[in-house]
């Protein structure tokens, strides 16, 4: 019994070291402000908006875009399946843009997916991405679109 | 005898251990284990508590941080910067260490709509010492420029409208060609020729959306190519324009045009288009560039390069042909440029970069040549 337990507790610890590995398969959840009068939106739409081919809601209002910072996970995924580049890349393309000051509306960085819902939920034309999870039951932002 | 002696001493040993690694074990032990679970069960409450408090914490003062960066934001300084040795075959050069560029970028957003924005370049580290018996200068090397330097009002980000010095809006390469972000530490032949680096006036920018697709257009007015800051030596304005627009994901292509009268009266009119395709790592930018001289006759000086590059990890491949004539009532005076370029990220804001360059000329009396570059590059600023 008492193999058996420890067994369990081995089992129990592995499985709380996996717990991140799980995290970082959750699905990321693009969210606009609550009132954003946008419906459901597809990733050809939200790619215009952080490549600013699109800088404003179809009700006029300004976009604004955020980011999270280069080595978080979430950017990685959404660059690489909205955008179709790597955070390295697309940052770099910002840069240039900026150096040049040609960037139309640059997206803010923030560093965490708190204040990303936080400034969404604040914001009528704020748009960004967090955990699916984070946002599963907020009232103040709305998901417009799912990366699996 | 002595075996079975041995099996009656070693059974009830193994069955002791069997026992023990069976048995449920005694109520104590097992109550101390419950209690332990129970404890790191509570330890884990305390941990994602702990963190939310973190995190809420850091939030709180990232909010904080951000708000304060907007309202109070100091001068943003950012730029470049690159060193390079030139391994060059050319008459009358010799291979060299370069300290090519320190462009620094001072940004600062005045007011929520109004914003300076002044690049200033030092190029080949320049040194100026004056005669300090009459002021006159008695030593000077390198370029010292101010590039940029342009005030805007920006009232949505749709449109825009700068006034002072800015780099003519034309095609792609003279806009965006700065070193940590090209492939290539040279640029193509007939940039700075075709169309002015930099023009002092006025310029509006203005982004659509047609049929589902980025517009962006560029309008300006200048003093004209060779007349810098208060030294307009002529009359004469210039002016030009510079459409783009994003067809599809990745493409976009586009036209230039800049027409002024320069200094020595002769009417100049400038012509330009180019395309831009990307998809994955690739990365193909091309551009033609004509101009009408109304001299002599009349004559056109025309250049045309197409540059392909591929992003694998930190590495990037790209190759270039390049064309110049400068005067096509003139024969064999084209420059022809094949370029061969390997850069290699060590981070997103420092590059390695080894060039090839091989030039040729249609003129039998210049000769053809090499030249290979290493150089070393890093953008500067939170970018």
């Amino acid at each position: 019994m008492r193999a058996k337990k420890a067994l369990c507790f081995l089992l129990f610890i592995f499985a709380f070291n996996l717990i991140p590995d799980a995290r970082a398969a959750e699905p990321v959840a693009v969210i606009v402000n609550r009132g954003n009068t946008a419906g459901g939106m597809d990733p050809g739409e939200i790619r215009k908006m952080y490549t600013n081919n699109t800088l404003k809601w179809p009700d006029g209002n300004p976009v604004i875009l955020y980011d999270l910072l280069i080595e978080n996970r979430l950017r990685e995924v959404f660059s690489s399946k909205i955008l179709g580049k790597d955070p390295e890349r697309v940052a770099e393309e910002w840069a240039h843009l900026k150096i040049t000051n040609q960037a139309k509306n640059p997206p803010v960085t923030v560093k965490s997916e708190a204040l990303i819902i936080k400034r969404v939920a604040a914001e009528r034309g704020a748009i960004g991405y967090v955990s699916l999870s984070a946002v599963r039951n907020n009232p103040q932002v709305r998901v417009v679109f799912t990366i699996e | 005898m002595r075996r079975s002696a041995k099996t009656a001493g070693l059974l009830p040993l193994t069955i002791m251990c069997l026992f023990w690694l069976t048995a449920p074990g005694p109520a104590a032990a097992e109550d101390r284990l419950d209690h332990l679970e129970q404890e790191i069960e509570e330890l884990k409450k305390e941990n994602s508590e702990i963190k939310k408090r973190v995190n809420d914490a850091e939030t709180e003062g990232e909010e904080t941080r951000h708000s304060l960066g907007l309202l109070s934001k100091l001068v943003d300084v950012s730029g470049y910067a690159d060193a390079e040795f030139v391994f060059t075959g050319q008459e009358d050069e010799n291979n060299k260490f370069r300290i090519r560029h320190l462009s620094l970028f001072f940004t600062k957003d005045i007011q929520k709509e109004w914003k300076l924005f002044t690049e200033v370049e030092f190029e080949d580290a320049p040194r100026i010492e004056s005669n300090p018996a009459n002021d006159t200068v008695s030593k000077s090397q390198g370029t010292l420029f101010v590039e940029q330097m342009y005030i805007e009002y920006h009232p949505t980000t749709s449109w825009d409208l700068r006034v002072g010095r800015f780099l003519t809006p034309a095609g792609i390469w003279p806009i965006y060609h700065y070193p940590p972000y090209v492939p290539t530490q040279t640029s193509p032949l007939f940039y700075k020729v075709i169309f002015p680096e930099v023009s002092d006036g006025l310029l509006l920018r203005n982004s659509f959306t047609v049929l589902d697709s980025a517009l962006d257009t560029h309008l300006f007015a200048a003093n004209g190519s060779g007349n810098p800051g208060k030294t307009d030596r002529n009359q004469n304005k210039g002016a030009g324009a510079r459409v783009n627009l994003g067809i599809l994901n990745g493409l976009s292509m586009g036209a230039s045009f800049y027409g002024e009268k320069d200094n020595q009266d002769i009417r100049r009119s400038s012509y330009g288009a180019h395309l831009l395709y990307s998809l994955a790592g690739l990365r193909l930018q091309t551009e033609f560039a004509f101009r009408h001289n109304n001299a002599s006759g009349g004559f056109n000086d025309r250049g045309l390069y197409a540059q392909l590059s591929y992003d694998l990890n930190s590495w990037e491949i790209a190759g270039r042909a390049d064309w110049y004539d400068r005067n096509d009532k003139v024969s064999k005076d084209a420059h022809y440029r094949y370029t061969g370029a390997l850069n290699y990220h060590f981070a997103h804001n420092v590059v390695g970069k080894a060039e090839y360059n091989r030039n040729e000329f249609d003129d039998p009396f210049i000769k053809d040549y090499n030249e290979v570059i290493m150089a070393i590059v890093v953008a500067i600023g939170d970018l």
